[in-house]
């Protein structure tokens, strides 16, 4: 049986979909009390690695497991983890209290789970209605409820908030983060990390199947240097002065402005009035970790912008 | 409950939750009442006409006065073969079904392993195969006794007989649907290929072989067992009320109960079960090894 610690781990996993290497090699593992953001640009294999974990997807080599054991060892897998998948159907004449009961059977947990999940998710005043008049959104709470039913140790989400409104993202913010801290396991993927940003603690970024960062999202933060954006009335003998000061990086920015890393605001100020320059305006650079990001998952799939391809654009937003 | 308790109980709720069982039990039941009907009253019109006095040489054969022949068991036959249609295409839906719709993975999801899921579906729907033959039976009966004299309808023997082949048929077929749903996971592929089967190809095989003077073959085909198991107890059921018959008689008997060259109705179930067997093992393996993407 499995060990109930809560640990997911996944080590060399690869697979291969004919000539498609979908995840190659990929190895992280997720500890309970935190959530774990799984982050990648769409098709970076995101979506295969968490259905190899939960043993949907045969993997070509290596090994994925939930507390210590691949899925299929796990006895009664709905009462270890829960999943929420993309692609994951509804019978459309069912209701969603009967959807619920039919698991609840699988799992073997009373009905009296399927409502107060519902309850949980907010679709109690719904529970009698068919699943084919559902939203996107109250389909996603639905399978959230699904994989609440058997009170899980382990979560997995797979772009959780798609079709969930502002209201219902940060509804599901709040509830993935407490329940981690009843000292539960909670993995969610997503394409976008400002999407869970502000849900995460530790992330681990894949590009092209493998793994590009995996630690705790603070750490991610602190590798990012800051930058001072300046704009001064002459930037050359603020450059000047800067340089004499020993800081190198300098940077004149199309606008006008010096971009300069290493030091805060206060130094570059100070520098500039023992030079006698004067200051129109000047900011520390916001943590960009959309930027780093992008850096890091940069070259798959990515587009043009309109003006250098204009007929090759597609989705070009990076 | 164990575990396997827990997923018949899920299975069984995925039936009862959506309204297919019944949208498919009322043209059963409709179907089953029709060929009831009409088998009182072509038994009727056929004895009427081997009464009139230019086929007195026919019932000499069979020892008794046309009357008394059991005919209704030749149509009670047929009807069972037809009817059975529908349970199997219920048992097609059963995995294809949820491949289609994706709810498969949630299935997976909640079972220990595939097997247990696979083998908790195929006892629930051995269940409903049961519900759908006694359904046949029953609008089958209440049809026949209808338009039937007494004369021509079984004793309570014959009945229970019917009545046990009947339900056999019905989830013998179900599991077959069941098996095939599985190897071809497209529900309207699966129920496709099985109509096409059932009604064209393997009649025609049939006829092929007919020709080519094999008929036994016909009683080892999936449609000739399965026909096998209810014809070949209409035909025991009619000879055993009849004198001494010859065996060209007996042949033109069994083609008319459709089951030409099947074997006895017990070694038909076992070689349409074996069928069943092999077209869910089939499935098994190809649901087993699948990638759920």
């Amino acid at each position: 049986m499995h060990d109930g610690s809560g640990l997911i781990a996944v080590q060399n996993l690869t697979k291969q979909f004919g000539p498609v290497t979908a995840v190659q090699n990929l190895s992280f593992t997720v500890s309970p009390g935190s959530v774990t953001g799984f982050l990648g640009p769409n098709g970076a294999g995101k979506t295969t690695t968490l259905r190899m974990l939960l043993g949907l997807v045969k993997p070509t080599g290596g090994t994925a497991t939930i507390n210590g054991r691949p899925f299929h060892q796990l006895g009664q897998p709905g009462r270890v983890v829960g999943a929420v998948l993309e692609a994951q159907g509804f019978h459309p004449a069912r209701s969603a209290r009967n959807h619920l009961r039919v698991y609840a059977s699988a799992i073997g947990v009373p009905d009296a789970q399927a409502d107060q999940v519902l309850g949980l998710v907010g679709l109690g005043s719904a529970a009698d209605r068919k699943v084919g008049g559902f939203s996107l959104g109250m389909k996603q709470r639905l399978a959230l409820a699904t994989a609440l039913l058997g009170d899980p140790q382990v979560l997995v989400l797979d772009e959780p908030a798609n079709g969930l409104d502002p209201e219902g993202i940060a509804w599901l913010r709040t509830f993935l983060q407490s329940y981690a801290r009843m000292g539960r396991t909670v993995l969610i993927s997503s394409h976008l990390l400002a999407e869970v940003e502000q849900t995460v603690d530790q992330v681990v970024i894949i590009s092209r199947g493998q793994t590009m960062f995996y630690g705790p999202l603070d750490q991610l933060r602190q590798s990012q240097q800051r930058r001072v954006l300046v704009q001064p009335s002459d930037i050359n003998a603020l450059a000047n002065a800067l340089r004499a000061a020993g800081v190198q990086m300098i940077e004149q920015l199309p606008d006008g402005r010096l971009a300069v890393s290493g030091v805060d605001s206060r130094q570059v100020a100070d520098l500039a009035l023992q030079a006698g320059v004067s200051i129109y305006g000047i900011q520390e650079e916001q943590i960009d970790l959309e930027r780093l990001f992008f850096q890091l998952t940069s070259g798959q799939y990515a587009g043009y912008a309109p003006a250098q391809a204009p007929f090759k654009q597609q989705g070009g937003w990076a | 409950m164990g575990l396997m308790g827990n997923l018949v109980g899920a299975e069984l709720r995925k039936t009862t939750t959506t309204g297919l069982w019944w949208g498919l039990l009322i043209p059963t039941a409709v179907l089953a009442l029709g060929w009831g009907l009409a088998t009182g009253l072509l038994g009727q019109f056929f004895v009427d006409f081997a009464s009139s006095g230019d086929v007195d040489e026919v019932s000499d054969f069979l020892g008794v006065t046309p009357d008394q022949w059991k005919v209704s068991l030749f149509g009670m036959a047929r009807a069972i073969n037809i009817s059975t249609i529908f349970p199997m295409i219920f048992g097609a839906m059963a995995i294809s079904g949820e491949i289609s719709r994706r709810t498969i993975t949630t299935t997976f999801l909640t079972a220990p392993s595939r097997m247990h899921a696979l083998l908790a579906k195929m006892l629930v729907y051995v269940l409903w195969g049961a519900i759908y033959g006694l359904a046949i039976m029953l609008f089958l009966g209440i049809g026949v006794v209808i338009t039937s004299d007494s004369g021509q309808l079984p004793d309570a023997g014959g009945w229970a007989m019917l009545t046990l082949v009947c339900v056999l048929s019905s989830i013998l077929m179900t599991m077959f649907g069941v098996g095939v749903g599985a190897l071809v996971p497209n529900v309207a592929g699966a129920i496709v290929l099985l109509l096409i089967y059932f009604v064209v190809i393997e009649n025609v095989v049939h006829g092929v072989l007919a020709y080519l003077q094999v008929p036994a073959v016909i009683g080892f085909l999936p449609n000739g067992s399965i026909n096998g198991l209810t014809g070949s107890v209409a035909v025991d059921l009619f000879l055993s009320s009849a004198g001494v018959v010859p065996t060209e008689i007996e042949d033109v008997l069994r083609a008319i109960a459709g089951a030409a060259g099947a074997q006895d109705w017990w070694l038909s179930g076992i070689v349409f079960l074996g069928w069943a067997g092999v077209v869910f093992a089939g499935g098994w393996a190809v649901t087993q090894s699948k990638d759920i993407t």
